[in-house]
């Protein structure tokens, strides 16, 4: 019989991973309690896509939310998990981290695949920046994987039959981290993640100015305008929403096109599962031409002006 | 006066791995090492405090063969560096990493802050800050942009996905930074020459009370992401560029992928 948990800040990302620990789960009899930062009907939606008991554990108004680590310690020593899916967030990972260091566990970052039969546990993740996939075993348990949104599916059909028990989690009396202020992020008007069509700047291109080049050529493609992290870290040229890579965004277009863009396998994570990558550079041996479905080597400043016109030609026909 | 470590990681540069063969089986014969990426931000940080707020400042590292990085490491800042160097420790994940920097930091003694990078560029799990935290018994404050020391302790700004969390510590904190919190520095010629007088020292797996390295994730392959790709130069043979933009228009048009 195995017990597996769930945590997640984000719902959504949480009842993806009940599919995941309902067949982990399979038949041996084992129960599914979701830790979740939602509201009371969340909880109920979170039985309804398969955990048995959930746990609330909402953002604290004065303190992050990791700081549930302790009681989590506590309740694992107790009910014994075999494996616990914390959801990849920056708050997840950081709990899931510090979780495996009290249960003195191994933890797997952003896995993409996990196989498990009762005694050992099979997971893919990827290495060197994207470069590579790696598979680990691990026999001991518990074990912790953080997995990212959209890895796994929820339920097409949610059982609403399902019952559960819901409580709330309690904070620890001791915190060590105050919470002085949030800001919440300005609303993009954009999110580049949802964009049939990316347009990615590098720094291939040689000034500010040079950027509504892609700008009007996302335009009349119908898509937005993505860019590496100097670009937006560095120069500011794009708000920082905006950066494709393993530390930003992470997205799966149906195209992506590359404008002045080397190729540093930190970026080519971000664009892996694009459905087509098309690549213009002046540079030839730069390695993003590696990864390229179709490419035209040429000035940026000839390339997308004439894209742009033969995009907006293309439409009125 | 405040005492700061920062860890880092010797890692091999991920642009020299080739990934060769059917069997997609990764090379690293023509490998370089270096500082991990991310974790240049924190010695950054560490050199900054020490410079401007009069700290105390070192760096702590471990691994197989971490002993070429010293004059590197030390040219960027750190007044001295503890480590360990053992090859029990070559294929140390997370776990075990964070266990040998927590046992080199309790032996330094007294260290109000430790400074990580937010992962390590070649496996960037992530883990080692927060582990750290939960080792030591300190405050973790992850992914920080902005980082300021207080009175009795810190005071930080931590980018999440849904905005900025400003938060406070009172008391010792693991902080692990992101590449947007500074600059680092390119060492020079003094740095660089000053570097070879500082102390590095070295520490056995037995000194920080660890007798033996267990390794609870047990790898049993790495090969290269496979990512098929039509490469298809649209503009080969000198095409004039109005008639290759025209050309991939309509092949984008062809394939679907473009409305």
């Amino acid at each position: 019989m195995s017990n597996l948990w769930i945590i997640s800040d984000i719902v959504e990302t949480a009842y993806e991973m009940l599919a995941k620990a309902r067949e982990l789960v399979s038949d041996s009899g084992g129960s599914v309690t979701a830790f979740l930062n939602g509201s009371e009907a969340q909880a109920q939606e979170a039985i309804s896509y398969g955990a048995d008991l959930v746990k609330l554990m909402q953002i604290p108004e004065k303190t992050p939310w990791e700081e549930y680590v302790p009681v989590l310690v506590q309740e694992a020593q107790g009910q014994k998990p075999d494996i616990i899916l914390v959801g990849a967030t920056r708050r997840g990972k950081d709990l899931a981290a510090q979780l495996a260091a009290h249960l003195d566990c191994p933890c797997v970052t952003e896995c993409k695949t996990i196989q498990y039969g009762g005694t050992k546990a099979l997971l893919k993740r990827m290495v060197y920046g994207g470069l590579a996939e790696k598979t680990v075993e691990c026999n001991e348990f518990p074990l912790i994987a953080t997995v990212a949104g959209r890895t796994f599916s929820k339920w097409e059909v949610n059982d609403t039959a399902r019952q559960g028990i819901v409580s709330t989690l309690a904070l620890p009396d001791k915190l060590k981290v105050k919470v002085v202020e949030r800001r919440p992020k300005p609303k993009e008007t954009v999110n580049i993640k949802d964009a049939p069509l990316v347009v990615g700047v590098g720094r291939g291109f040689s000034e500010a100015s040079d950027v509504k080049l892609a700008e009007e050529l996302a335009q009349a493609m119908g898509g937005e305008v993505g860019c590496s992290r100097p670009i937006a870290e560095d120069l500011h040229w794009l708000p920082e929403d905006r950066y494709i890579g393993i530390s930003g965004q992470v997205i799966k277009p149906e195209v992506y096109l590359a404008a002045g863009i080397s190729g540093q396998v930190q970026h080519v994570y971000g664009i892996r599962d694009a459905k087509t990558i098309v690549v213009v550079d002046k540079n030839e041996n730069a390695p993003i031409f590696q990864v390229a479905d179709y490419y035209i080597v040429g000035d940026l400043k000839e390339v997308l002006p004439a894209l742009t016109k033969a995009a907006q030609e293309a439409k009125g026909s | 006066m405040k005492k700061i470590v920062a860890c880092y990681k010797w890692v091999v540069d991920e642009a020299d791995i080739r990934v060769e063969g059917k069997e997609r089986s990764l090379s690293f014969d023509r490998v370089k090492y270096k500082i991990s990426e991310y974790d240049r931000n924190a010695i950054e940080a560490g050199a900054l405090l020490n410079e401007e707020k009069g700290c105390q400042f070192l760096a702590v590292t471990c691994g197989a063969n971490v002993e070429t990085s010293l004059k590197d490491v030390l040219s960027r800042g750190p007044e001295s560096i503890a480590y360990v160097n053992d090859g029990a420790l070559g294929e140390a994940d997370s776990l075990v990493t964070s266990k040998v920097l927590a046992g080199i930091i309790k032996k330094v003694g007294e260290i109000d802050l430790v400074i990580c990078g937010e992962g390590s560029s070649d496996g960037y799990s992530q883990q080692v800050g927060p582990r750290l935290a939960a080792l030591l018994g300190y405050a973790s404050v992850t992914f920080v942009n902005k980082l300021e020391l207080t009175e009795d302790g810190i005071r930080a700004e931590r980018k999440l996905e849904d905005g900025v969390e400003v938060v406070e510590v009172t008391g010792p904190a693991v902080v692990t930074v992101l590449p947007d919190i500074n600059k680092p520095r390119i060492p020079s010629l003094k740095q660089i020459l000053a570097a070879k007088k500082k102390t590095a020292e070295k520490l056995g797996l037995d000194a920080i009370g660890l007798d033996s390295v267990v390794l609870k994730e047990k790898t049993l392959s790495i090969s290269g992401t496979v990512m098929e790709r039509k490469n298809i130069q649209i503009n080969s043979g000198g095409m004039p560029v109005e008639e290759a933009a025209q050309k991939l228009i309509q092949q984008l048009k062809a394939d679907g992928s473009l409305a």
